[in-house]
């Protein structure tokens, strides 16, 4: 258990591109599959409030900046 | 992908204004092509890339950053930024 421990943090240390030499071939990585001028998939997600977000609410009223962002709530 | 939960006492602890949204069920990830997995020891686990997308008034995409730059929002804080100049002209 604690070499899986020690072998996570190390993964965890070491800098992206070299993470991703290592592991190119275990990783599927997807690419937006959407450009610019496409019009952006609706979708309804639930806010921090529990109350559902939808994009369509926004349409006609407001830009929207979408930031995705893994693992906000860790050091990563 | 983090729980409402989660983001509820994120928000707070960086008192941000806007809303936080979670999409455990990776439905809008996977429909914006922003899921990333990876294999270890046998097992598939998915995550979503860091990923910026500003989407204009008319549901529009106006501007994609993926990967490690859209850390930085600043390239699309300045698109928004011209959205606002150009409706405003208008």
């Amino acid at each position: 258990m604690k070499r899986v421990l020690a072998a996570a943090l190390l993964l965890a240390a070491l800098p992206a591109p070299a993470l991703l030499s290592t592991t190119a071939q275990n990783e599927k990585v997807a690419k937006i599959s959407l450009k610019v001028g496409d019009a952006a998939p609706d979708f309804t997600l639930l806010s921090d409030q529990w109350k559902p977000v939808k994009l369509s609410d926004f349409k006609g009223k407001k830009n929207v900046l979408l930031a995705v962002y893994v693992l906000a709530f860790t050091g990563g | 992908m983090d729980s409402p939960a989660a983001n509820a006492a994120f928000a707070k602890q960086i008192n941000i204004k806007f809303p936080l949204l979670s999409d455990m069920n990776k439905k809008m990830l996977a429909a914006y092509g922003i899921v990333k997995g990876h294999d270890v020891q046998g097992d598939t686990y998915e995550w979503a890339q860091r990923a910026n997308i500003v989407i204009d008034k008319n549901g529009i995409i106006q501007h994609i950053e993926e990967g490690d730059s859209a850390v930085n929002l600043t390239n699309a804080l300045s698109v928004c930024t011209d959205l606002h100049k150009k409706q405003a002209a208008k």
